[in-house]
């Protein structure tokens, strides 16, 4: 299988009054055609800024600040090839390089999402079959001009919004597109699309909304649809029918999914291979097995031990003590991020961690080793954990204390649960 | 259909609402000192003058016969005889309507037209040079008292510049139009406008400054939520994000408060008649406070609580229209 997103050292500040917050460090991860790539992590630990930074929706006071997020697109490559050369790689193009209105033009047919609450991704005042048939518009006219990417999303003014919506039958979503959108509700298992298309958000509910929020995102027709934690604001019985759905989509489609969820059951669900996030970087990844079998960062290994387990139920959960920490520049020191919680902090982990090929212990990066399958930010994945270099319980224990008043909801919403 | 059924309804609530004001109106008299007789009879009369004028104007009659006397004459449109200006009450008043309804239009469509470009400006351009410049003047606009203004603005424009006229009301704009569709002549249009610019920019300064302000911190409110994000990652060109998407929802909360002052600026505007000497209600009120002419009171006060019931209703059913989550029940 061929890679249709590589994303390399991709970095992601917010600019705050309280100072520069690193939301995603250095994360390197490949999303493969027809694969579903799962990104799992706490409450603030940087999955939705990555997905975000992707398809590029970062918005002020952020702003990607580095990295490459190479995407394969032929026509794309051959347009953009002799313009500026650094941009292209075969048939990549890093979008990062691109001019923002070509960025802009890619989502929709390169790029979609689906939000977390479909209660407040949708306009309430505009009915789901006009939003559905916007995101089918778009894309029409795009294919009408062919010829400029540019003009996809450009030259759409506001003197023509208000020529359109004052002169009767000039709106900007065509009858085309209005029947198509009643098509893609039925698609998504939406009963009587047609009227359900003149309804407003509010009279719908909470599956039947995130149902119709899949049937926008898929407007387009996109490579890659990115899902930040889909089914979250959904009652259990509605996110089993609503993960089924995407993976169906997914396969008739042939589209890849990156999929971001807190819940490793979501994962284990769905996922083909997986990149763990703590700190604002990808702390281990791989496939399925690799992560759930055989995972070497104490993090993953941390996140697996607070499933409860029907087999075996023991009183307790085993929770990794201690919150996630600030991500504020000036807090950050060069070390591995969980080491203040971590069981097998040794002298090595005061250090900053490269990635390591968990397989040959050999470090990923800058085009070495890429092609690594199960790699991990931990020293573990290089020796054995030696307790004669551990760390004291109270080495990091003023440390911890300044960091917990900061991000009081992030403690209250770290616990990684499954319900599968 | 439950639209026009929300509309019938909210109309009879009004008109119990306006039944209401007629009420306290009319006992109004009864709780303020002084005698009306007072004011209508010759200083010297003899206490057989002041008979005759109690008898025919009914005042000696008991208080309900009087209060049903009035109610069936506002039904037919009389609002009873004013002695001091000698004319009937009602004549008098709806003469002056047109005036303050254009100017409390006009005030309200320089509002909307500066106010609410000026909030989306300011919001999409946060901490720019032109969202300061708009912060700025709507700070300005909501410090500075009416009569100061309307005064420096003549000082301004017409005494300094000699750009517009200082004040009155040579035409309304009904008589304007007229003479340009029989006759083809704009000449009365150009004049009322020349007229009318100067108080109703006024009139309307701090109500741009509320709107603006309302419309830039509901404009940033409605670009941070999620369904912006969604609609820009669906691939929507940004005007139709943010003038389809987040204004739509913007002027739901901007029409009630638009609505409301719309209704303040029928009974509010008296200082700026005043300024203008603009021949609208407000200064009839306080002519006739002044000379205790009973009728004429009245009748602007009912006026005006009505015009105020009425605007309220056309925006509920304006707000019904926007926001579809409204239930009509």
């Amino acid at each position: 299988m061929d890679e249709i997103l590589r994303v390399r050292d991709l970095k992601t500040r917010f600019f705050t009054e309280e100072g520069q917050v690193n939301a995603v460090e250095s994360v390197s991860f490949d999303v493969r055609d027809g694969e579903i790539f799962g990104i799992v992590g706490e409450s603030g630990s940087g999955k939705s800024v990555t997905a975000l930074s992707v398809i590029d929706l970062i918005e002020s006071p952020g702003r990607v600040t580095g990295g490459e997020v190479w995407y394969r697109n032929a026509d794309l490559a051959d347009e953009f090839r002799e313009k500026r050369s650094e941009a292209v790689d075969g048939d990549f193009v890093d979008l990062r390089r691109l001019p923002k209105g070509v960025r802009r033009s890619l989502r929709g047919p390169s790029f979609s999402m689906v939000f977390q609450d479909p209660m407040s991704s949708l306009n309430p005042s505009i009915t789901v079959g006009e939003q559905i048939a916007e995101a089918v518009e778009v894309q029409r006219r795009a294919r009408a001009n062919p010829r400029s990417t540019r003009s996809r999303t450009q030259g759409y003014g506001l003197g023509k919004y208000l020529v359109d919506s004052i002169v009767p039958g000039r709106e900007y979503t065509s009858t085309e597109s209005k029947e198509r959108a009643i098509e893609l509700l039925e698609q998504v298992g939406i009963p009587d699309p047609e009227a359900r298309a003149e309804e407003y958000p509010h009279q719908f509910s909470g599956g039947m909304l995130q149902r119709a929020m899949i049937a926008q995102a898929l407007a387009g027709e996109p490579d890659i649809l990115v899902a930040d934690e889909p089914t979250t604001a959904l009652d259990v019985t509605i996110q089993a029918q609503i993960l089924n759905l995407l993976r169906d989509l997914q396969r008739e489609q042939d589209m890849s999914i990156i999929m971001i969820t807190h819940d490793l059951g979501v994962i284990a669900r769905m996922c083909d291979r997986v990149g763990v996030m703590y700190a604002g970087q990808i702390v281990e990844r791989g496939t399925l097995g690799d992560i759930f079998e055989n995972p070497v960062h104490p993090y993953t290994e941390g996140l697996l031990g607070s499933i409860p387990d029907l087999e075996d139920p023991s009183p307790r959960l085993s929770p990794i003590e201690g919150n996630v920490p600030s991500l504020l520049d000036s807090e950050m020191g060069g070390r591995c991020y969980f080491a203040d919680r971590c069981p097998n902090a040794m002298e090595a982990c005061l250090n900053s961690i490269p990635e390591y090929d968990t397989d040959s212990g050999e470090v990923v990066g800058d085009g070495a080793n890429a092609e690594a399958v199960h790699t991990a930010r931990c020293v573990l994945a290089t020796r054995e954990f030696d307790a004669a270099e551990a760390l004291g319980d109270d080495y990091f224990g003023d440390r911890a204390e300044a960091s917990d008043p900061e991000t009081p909801d992030d403690a209250a919403e770290q616990e990684v649960v499954s319900d599968a | 259909m439950s639209f026009a059924r929300f509309i019938i309804k909210r109309s009879l609530q009004g008109i119990f609402v306006v039944w209401g004001v007629v009420t306290v109106v009319f006992l109004l008299r009864f709780s303020t000192p002084g005698d009306p007789i007072t004011f209508i009879a010759p200083l010297d009369a003899s206490p057989e003058l002041r008979q005759r004028i109690a008898e025919e104007l009914g005042l000696n009659q008991p208080l309900y016969v009087q209060y049903f006397d009035y109610l069936t004459g506002l039904l037919t449109g009389d609002m009873g005889y004013s002695y001091i200006s000698g004319t009937e009450a009602a004549t008098r008043i709806f003469a002056r309507v047109p005036a303050t309804v254009e100017l409390a239009v006009a005030a309200t469509v320089v509002a909307i037209v500066i106010s609410i470009p000026l909030g989306v400006i300011s919001a999409t351009r946060r901490h720019e040079p032109a969202d300061y410049a708009a912060t700025t003047f709507s700070l300005a606009g909501i410090s500075t008292p009416n009569f100061w203004l309307g005064i420096m603005l003549v000082l301004v424009f017409a005494v300094q510049l000699n750009f517009l006229p200082t004040s009155r009301r040579p035409v309304g704009i009904v008589q304007a139009v007229e003479v340009l569709v029989l006759s083809g002549n704009y000449a009365g249009i150009v004049l009322w406008l020349q007229h009318i610019t100067l108080p109703a920019i006024t009139l309307g300064t701090y109500f741009t400054a509320l709107v603006t302000r309302l419309t830039r911190s509901g404009m940033l409110d409605e670009l941070g939520k999620s369904y912006v994000d969604a609609a820009r990652a669906k691939g929507l060109p940004e005007t139709l994000v943010r003038y389809k998407h987040a204004l739509r929802n913007t002027l739901i909360p901007v029409i009630t408060v638009l609505g409301l002052q719309l209704g303040t600026l029928i009974g509010g505007a008296v200082i700026t008649e005043a300024v203008f000497a603009w021949p609208g209600l407000g200064t009839l009120v306080i002519n006739s406070i002044n000379t205790r002419d009973w009728p004429l009171i009245q009748g602007c006060l009912i006026v005006i609580g009505s015009s105020f019931v009425f605007v309220n209703i056309a925006v509920d059913a304006l707000y019904a229209y926007v926001n579809p989550q409204v239930v009509y029940d």
